[in-house]
């Protein structure tokens, strides 16, 4: 596949000026004319948000305390800069270790390493630009949420070419996890396992123990993984995951402050350890941890207002408030005009004003939580919520605590742990037997709302049902019953009365929220089924 | 020398070092790419210097990879990263990246593959294996060289035979699998059989590893490297 240079938008980021002068000129020479270059991490993003490049060549190592090639690339991917049909390359000096550090879904479509010469850089180009379009038709499958076209797709390739059948089969893996097909990822990764032990077949192999909860056995596959591996990233986090589920949190602890030893600009594994850290006292751990996150933050897509409440948290645990209500103030101008963030910030003042005491402090943060949680849309942060409906029970506010409690209940009345800790809250405040039914109140409401629904399912008032769990599903957005059922609704509707495109969105909508609740639901994978077929006939396929 | 403190840690600084070293190789050696490209042999009369510069220039860089490969092996921070490949593939790329050289000494190369191979194996390290052995066999070929892959009982058999004089009589009695015996004072030879059995070792499966061997004779009667990996 000839490549033609003249009309690519080409991006060349490095820290020698010398090297981006070369690689300019090499580009020139094939016949690029539309070049830039970046000097460094930041400036490769704003580039990148102003043009949509189809090549992009990115140096990793862009010099010590600065964003590194890896992060670039998962800034981009993260905010949608980068066109499945861009190309980024990874350029490295000399070291394999970039290769192993990012999580699959942040791979860069090849390495290259120095010097690079016009017939190599060529020569690649060329080749990522043929398995790309060799897996476009997959892509597409995938993009549209036929699934299970996807993975028969896959099925095929792997057999017609056996050059790639390992990319296939990894691509057939992923897409079977995401879709909650457990046991046939199993096959898939035993498969590539009885040819060779391949890291990735048995980090799959390991995740899927954990979901199903034998996290024993996903404990040692992660164990394996990094024995053979020790730069494999993503296990390490794995494994502290299956630690922390078997109970060895200061094990789990160990894992993960060794990880952050190899890669330390990891912002998300900062943050676990804070948590694990907290979780058995050992605050000291717990503030480096955080602060780490925040540090990175500052100039990163990923920065998140639960690095700043995690360090308020440890800062109260070691007495020092003032510092709390320091961190939580920056998190105010960080996040500004950010209702989450404001929320989950206002919700931890309260908490810091209650233990100093403050008692009227506390009452204004709760009521600025308050109304930011009201005007929240989508996800409502359980654990956030929960802590806010302490505060209250403590301050003696019962009935604001019991809303902010419902709310959490009606958006997970299925599932066992978040009611199990919200009994928690209950017992804490000395309120177990009211709040155990307040639970099943609640939890009774939901069900009713949707048995009504359901009832309009089974009378074959589609229409009528679909409008009923249009309005259920938008003030429970988290319920993954209703999800499902509203789904359900349209989808019936579509298989009787024809697709259209208002449906199909709505359905792939309610469809989404699912796979993010709980993508091993099993009724999931049915209307997923369901759903691929009426969509799959809109677009005038005879399947 | 153990009970005494050492005022720099050796290691870590020769590798940042060769890290840095290797930055400028990498310029210096795209700029030479560039000249020798604006410069062809019948006009240029510094064309037969610059190719020995290019050839001096890979060669050093070739060096200072295995260095750093090595230092990272060493001190735990090496991971083998294995995927299944096309040989093909692979021995195409090396020709290419090789070929400006040898086309230049007059070297013909050529290849015996099945299209069909595939095999397991970490792509960059057996690249560097093999540029490495292409470049000895810069020097001491005369005219012809020949990659050879085939798998033979579960094992990818990769061979690099060339038409020269052949490896040294004290080297082939050697146990070149534990790079002892290499006299180092005999130079990047011995060292980069070193090397070269490391990476071959690293190639594990199902209790199996990788080895390499030397010989002389084999199709055009000169030095000819195998590795065999799992």
């Amino acid at each position: 596949m000839a490549l033609e240079y003249k009309h690519k938008k080409v991006l060349i980021v490095d820290d020698f000026s010398s090297f981006r002068r070369l690689m300019v000129r090499m580009l020139e020479s094939l016949g690029a004319k539309d070049i830039d270059d970046a000097y460094s991490g930041d400036n490769a993003i704003s580039k990148m948000q102003g043009k949509a490049y189809d090549i992009v060549l990115c140096d990793y190592n862009l010099g010590n305390d600065k964003k590194d090639g890896q992060q670039i690339l998962e800034e981009a991917k993260h905010r949608g800069l980068l066109r499945y049909a861009s190309i980024f390359v990874m350029l490295t000096a000399e070291n394999t270790m970039p290769m192993v550090m990012g999580a699959v879904e942040y791979q860069p479509d090849d390495y290259l390493i120095k010097p690079i010469t016009k017939d190599m850089l060529t020569r690649r180009l060329e080749k990522i630009m043929q398995r790309k379009s060799d897996f476009q038709d997959i892509e597409n499958a995938v993009r549209s949420k036929e699934y299970i076209r996807a993975i028969t797709m896959c099925d095929e390739r792997a057999k017609d070419n056996p050059k790639y059948m390992l990319e296939y089969l990894r691509m057939k893996s992923d897409l079977c996890i995401t879709t909650g097909r457990y046991d046939e990822a199993v096959a898939v990764f035993e498969e590539v396992l009885s040819m060779r032990e391949i890291s990735w077949a048995k980090m799959g192999m390991g995740k899927v123990h954990f979901q199903k909860g034998e996290y024993v056995k996903a404990k040692d596959l992660f164990e394996a993984v990094l024995n053979d591996n020790k730069t494999y990233m993503e296990a390490y986090d794995w494994l502290a995951k299956a630690l922390q589920e078997l109970g060895a949190l200061e094990d789990a602890q160990k894992v993960l402050l060794t990880a952050t030893g190899i890669s330390p600009k990891a912002i998300l594994r900062h943050q676990a350890i804070g948590d694990i850290s907290s979780k058995i006292g050992d605050y000291d751990a717990a503030a480096v941890a955080f602060k780490s996150a925040i540090a990175i933050g500052k100039h990163s897509c990923f920065k998140s207002p639960s690095y700043y409440t995690g360090l308020a948290r440890t800062m109260i645990k070691k007495d020092s408030s003032d510092e709390a209500l320091q961190v939580l103030n920056s998190a105010r101008h960080e996040f500004k005009g950010n209702r989450e963030a404001l929320f989950q910030t206002a919700s931890m003042e309260g908490i810091v004003y209650k233990g100093m005491d403050r008692k009227e402090d506390a009452r204004k943060a709760i009521q600025e939580a308050t109304r930011l949680l009201e005007k929240l849309s989508g996800k409502v942060p359980v654990e956030a919520t929960m802590d806010l409906a302490r505060v209250c029970f403590d301050l003696g506010e019962k009935e604001q605590g019991m809303q902010f409690i419902q709310n959490i209940v009606r958006n997970n009345h299925d599932n066992d742990n978040v009611l199990e800790m919200v009994q928690g809250v209950f017992k804490d405040a000395q309120l177990e037997n009211e709040g155990a039914k307040i639970i099943a109140i609640t939890k009774n409401e939901v069900i009713q709302l949707n048995n009504q629904g359901v009832r309009l399912i089974e009378e074959g008032k589609l229409k009528d049902a679909i409008e009923y769990f249009e309005k259920a599903a938008d003030g429970l957005p988290e319920n993954k019953i209703i999800n499902a059922n509203a789904a359900q609704a349209l989808i019936m509707y579509m298989q009787k009365n024809g697709t259209n495109e208002k449906y199909t969105t709505l359905a792939s909508k309610y469809l989404d929220r699912i796979k993010s609740i709980d993508p091993s639901y099993d009724k999931y994978q049915k209307l997923l089924n369901m759903y691929e077929k009426v969509a799959g006939a809109y677009k005038g396929r005879d399947e | 020398m153990d009970n005494t403190e050492r005022i720099i840690d050796f290691p870590a600084f020769l590798a940042s070092m060769a890290h840095d070293m290797k930055n400028s190789l990498s310029m210096l050696l795209n700029t030479l790419d560039e000249v020798v490209s604006t410069c062809t042999s019948e006009k240029c009369p510094s064309h037969r210097h610059l190719s020995q510069m290019q050839y001096e220039a890979t060669r050093v860089n070739f060096n200072l990879i295995q260095l750093l490969t090595l230092y990272k092996m060493d001190h735990d921070q090496f991971s083998i990263n294995i995927s299944h490949y096309p040989i093909s593939e692979i021995i195409e790329e090396i020709i290419l990246q090789n070929k400006p050289l040898l086309d230049f000494k007059g070297i013909e190369i050529f290849t015996e593959c099945p299209d069909d191979l595939t095999w397991f194996m970490d792509s960059n390290l057996i690249s560097g294996v093999i540029n490495n052995i292409l470049n000895n066999a810069y020097r001491y070929a005369s005219n012809k060289i020949l990659i050879r892959a085939n798998e033979k009982n579960g094992w990818l058999v990769l061979s690099i035979e060339d038409d020269g004089q052949g490896y040294p009589e004290e080297m082939l009695g050697t146990d070149v699998q534990k790079g002892r015996g290499v006299s180092f004072k005999t130079g990047s030879t011995g060292l980069g059989l070193f090397f070269t059995s490391m990476v071959a070792r690293l190639h594990k499966n199902k209790g199996r590893e990788g080895f390499i061997s030397i010989s002389n004779g084999g199709e055009y009667g000169g030095g000819c490297f195998t590795i065999t990996l799992p």
